[in-house]
């Protein structure tokens, strides 16, 4: 008893200030992916849609199409472009309409065609 | 109509006819009546959580919400066991058709105002698409008034998102756009390698 009573005086108050200011273990989270969207075209665009295992990421003509609602942050994207998909370390993700989740991202025009 | 609008300092409070009413007036009425919504229940806001086939990882997120680190006693948020003394509904899980029955009893139960919260990549429409055995996603059966992202979502994401269900937060989401190396625009600017 007494020793937990030292300790907790020495580690002081372990709730976290969260709204008001930012906590610290948020950096470790996994997160949605974030798009460079000047090194992803058709192609890749494709690719990225085929190894999303929740169909977050699908292609529509020139635009391939986030919706971060169905994202699970598992990372198969970033695996499959390093360069093109960072993590984007965003977690305060709350919609107030489902609308607000579903992201453009503008892709590269292919040369060939 | 604009020349109404444009007579007088303010627009009439209660339009000629309900089909005169813009659809924007009706987001303005909608946005109004929730903030006073939220603002009925202040600091006070007791939670109702709901599984209806998730994996149970969401739950044991919103558990850790309880634990000395997140701790949302400190800002007014209790679970209860009971739908009829609760003021939110927070579904996790991609709604089986099996639980659609209980899911409404459950928002029947609860005495209005009410708010649902659908929790995690499930119950937002994510991994299993509707089918015969699910709906695939909350809204299907009941309205959503928050949707909260994640697999699961951090208790910090939850915590975020029960605030913005009661209006002490705003938003976030709507402003970034999940580009990188583009400046401005409110996207996640510096993404970590």
């Amino acid at each position: 008893m007494p020793l937990w009573f030292a300790r907790g005086l020495r580690r002081g108050i372990v709730t976290t200030h969260y709204p008001s200011r930012p906590d610290s273990s948020a950096a470790g989270l996994p997160t949605p992916p974030a798009f460079r969207a000047a090194a992803i075209d058709g192609r890749l665009a494709d690719r990225l849609a085929e190894v999303c295992p929740s169909q977050a990421l699908y292609r529509d003509g020139g635009v391939l199409v986030f919706d971060v609602g169905r994202c699970t942050a598992c990372g198969r994207c970033q695996e499959e472009a390093p360069g093109a998909v960072l993590p984007s370390g965003e977690f305060e993700l709350a919609a107030t309409s489902r609308a607000q989740l579903v992201k453009q991202i503008e892709l590269v025009q292919q040369a060939g065609r | 109509m604009s020349a109404a609008v444009g007579g007088g300092p303010r627009a009439p409070a209660v339009p000629a006819s309900p089909a005169a009413r813009a659809p924007a007036q009706d987001e303005v009425l909608a946005a109004r009546l929730r903030h006073r919504v939220a603002a009925q229940f202040g600091r006070s806001l007791h939670i109702r959580t709901l599984d209806t086939g998730s994996c149970a990882v969401c739950e044991q997120e919103i558990r850790l919400l309880a634990a000395p680190h997140y701790d949302l006693h400190r800002l007014g948020f209790f679970f209860t066991p009971a739908p009829r003394h609760a003021d939110l509904l927070m579904v996790t899980g991609p709604m089986i058709r099996a639980f659609g029955v209980a899911a409404r009893k459950t928002y029947e139960a609860m005495p209005g105002p009410k708010i649902v919260v659908a929790t995690g990549a499930c119950a937002l429409g994510g991994v299993y698409q509707a089918d015969a055995f699910v709906y695939g996603s909350v809204d299907g059966i009941l309205p959503v008034d928050v949707w909260i992202p994640g697999c699961p979502p951090s208790p910090l994401a939850l915590l975020q998102g029960l605030l913005v269900a009661v209006d002490r937060l705003a938003e976030n989401v709507s402003g970034l756009s999940f580009t990188a190396g583009r400046a401005g625009a409110g996207g996640p600017g510096e993404a970590s390698r």
